[in-house]
């Protein structure tokens, strides 16, 4: 395969991707139907904005945001279903049955444990080292700003965390069972090792001082925004949406089973990040996964970064005090791939 | 005839997969226990057009068991099936192995299944699990909240008066409501019930038992579709 120069960079040489927005498929079918999926996105974003910005204070509270998350996971599967972007993408009773033991347990043990381990935790441990006082003047920003805000910063640390989960092969452990998934569908973001689901949720805008409601409309955002990186729906999306939001055709691109398109397009949720680090690539890819497209079962996604940490280092320990290497050992490593 | 099915690939690559295929098919497991088995397996049967001989029945079906990881054997008119870890895009995915059997009624014929799943298993049991997580919520919630009682005292003592936070005057213009005085004491605040909420336990293990049904019915329809259609079309020549 040939692949396309981007940057100093050849993508696709290895797997299928298709780069640059001229090449990507459009929405099929009539006027009402290109309408309904060209101005969805959008019209769901300010929806939301609108709703958190005038909700009164009894309704802008958490339990609201759970109940309508839960509405517009079901809308959103309906769009799958009436849309999808590719037949292989398309969700099965089986494949619906294992994302969501994957989403139970992110909402319960996952849960509870981070209420020990997890950013809340740590914010309150290191907020007494520094006069956060100073900060204070956020909350006097206008709303949207600090919403913005919050989720810049948010998105800005999981770039950086998921970037170094992609560089440094410890870190790629924890993030490599989610590489193994060759269908994208909304509730796919939560399928992984535990490990990495934790680290990739450490957020630093914990520990500046918002209003609440500023904290619920950068949640709206992310709900309709980041939501969509991993949507098996054709969209028409807008350019100005995706120059600046992430969306499932840059993110498709980062689960390719081509190893260089891997390494791109790391944001959740601002794609302007990967535009100002370099490491944008504008396109989409359908066949996704590693090792040749490999599916990944729940024992070993969550036994796989101690499994292959326990290889990787025995590997080493042999190859350093001259043991001789287990041939077996080696075929187990893997490189780090986005 | 024995042995491996002439039309039947025991090893197969695609675009998403080239799984390790085990050598020969397991077959259904032994175990029988009647009435509960039908939890995890699902028997039918699709009427076929009784000229037809049983390779050209099972090959037939070859696209749907030509997928990476099915390791396929035939004897004589019956065919057994194994799948090591499916694709997603696999048809037949649910169910891991199989028995399929073509027997003679009356003046016709029908092909006889016997399928076992294990995602049919495990999603019947995963309830269990999710009230685990509830009830383990509220033992931790049971045993910290022995100490609780006594810091709580300590932490009213030196409590300050928080700072009334005011919107910005670009939102006081657009009509946001503004926020809550932080100090006033909500009237209708529940006492604290614990750290952990059980809820999200049972609301999990509900979902997962509305899937087994869902997935009980939904899966053995879909299967038999797959079948007819299969056994409805001549595999292409070539």
């Amino acid at each position: 395969m040939a692949g396309v120069q981007v940057g100093k960079r050849i993508i696709g040489a290895d797997a299928p991707v298709i780069v640059g927005w001229e090449n990507i498929g459009r929405v099929q079918g009539g006027p009402v139907k290109q309408f309904v999926f060209t101005y969805f996105q959008p019209a769901m974003l300010f929806a939301a904005i609108l709703f958190w910005y005038y909700a009164p204070n009894w309704l802008a509270v958490a339990s609201t945001a759970i109940a309508i998350r839960l509405g517009w996971m079901i809308l959103l599967l309906a769009l799958e279903w009436v849309n999808p972007r590719y037949e292989s993408w398309q969700l099965t009773w089986k494949e619906f049955a294992t994302d969501a033991f994957y989403v139970g347990l992110g909402m319960t043990f996952l849960g509870m444990v981070d209420a020990y381990i997890g950013d809340g935790v740590i914010i309150k441990a290191v907020q007494g080292v520094f006069d956060w006082e100073k900060f204070s003047w956020f909350t006097g920003l206008p709303l949207l700003l600090q919403a913005v805000l919050i989720s810049m910063i948010f998105d800005f640390g999981q770039y950086w965390m998921h970037r170094a989960m992609h560089n440094w092969y410890p870190l790629w452990l924890t993030h490599a069972p989610h590489h193994y998934i060759t269908q994208l569908n909304i509730n796919k973001g939560a399928v992984g090792n535990p490990i990495e689901l934790f680290l990739i949720g450490l957020g630093i805008g914990g520990l500046f001082d918002f209003l609440p409601r500023a904290f619920l409309l950068a949640g709206a955002i992310g709900m309709t925004v980041s939501v969509y990186q991993h949507i098996n729906v054709r969209f028409n999306t807008p350019r100005w949406w995706r120059f600046i939001f992430n969306t499932v055709e840059h993110h498709s691109v980062h689960h390719s089973q081509d190893y260089e398109a891997t390494r791109s397009n790391y944001s959740g949720t601002w794609i302007i990040w990967d535009r100002i680090f370099g490491t944008c690539v504008d396109g989409e890819a359908e066949v996704l996964g590693m090792e040749g497209g490999r599916r990944m079962h729940i024992g070993e996604t969550m036994i796989f970064p101690f499994r292959e940490g326990w290889r990787s280092t025995k590997a080493a320990l042999d190859k350093r005090f001259g043991r001789g290497a287990n041939p077996q050992l080696q075929t187990a490593q893997m490189e780090p791939a986005e | 005839m024995s042995g491996t099915s002439g039309g039947i690939a025991s090893e197969t690559t695609g675009p998403w997969g080239a799984a390790p295929s085990p050598e020969r098919p397991a077959g259904l497991p032994t175990m029988r226990v009647p009435l509960i088995d039908h939890i995890w397996r699902v028997r039918g049967d699709v009427p076929i057009d009784p000229l037809l001989a049983p390779e050209e029945v099972f090959a037939r079906l070859d696209p749907l068991l030509r997928t990476p990881g099915t390791a396929v054997r035939a004897e004589g008119g019956t065919l057994t099936y194994s799948k090591d870890n499916p694709a997603a895009q696999d048809k037949l995915a649910t169910f891991t192995c199989g028995q399929l059997r073509i027997e003679r009624v009356g003046a016709g014929a029908v092909l006889r299944f016997d399928l076992f799943s294990h995602a049919l298993l495990l999603c019947f049991l995963a309830p269990l699990l999710f009230l685990g997580f509830a009830q383990m919520a509220v033992a931790i919630n049971a045993w910290e909240g022995a100490g609780a009682d006594a810091s709580e005292k300590a932490e009213k003592k030196d409590e300050k008066p928080k700072p009334v936070k005011v919107l910005n005057p670009v939102d006081q213009f657009l009509g946001a409501p503004a926020p809550e005085d932080p100090n006033k004491k909500k009237k209708d605040e529940k006492k604290d019930e614990g750290r952990h909420s059980p809820d999200e336990g049972y609301f999990m293990a509900g979902v997962f038992a509305l899937i087994y049904l869902v997935g009980r019915w939904l899966e053995p329809w879909l299967v038999r579709r797959r079948f007819r259609a299969a056994l409805a079309n001549p595999p292409a020549a070539g």
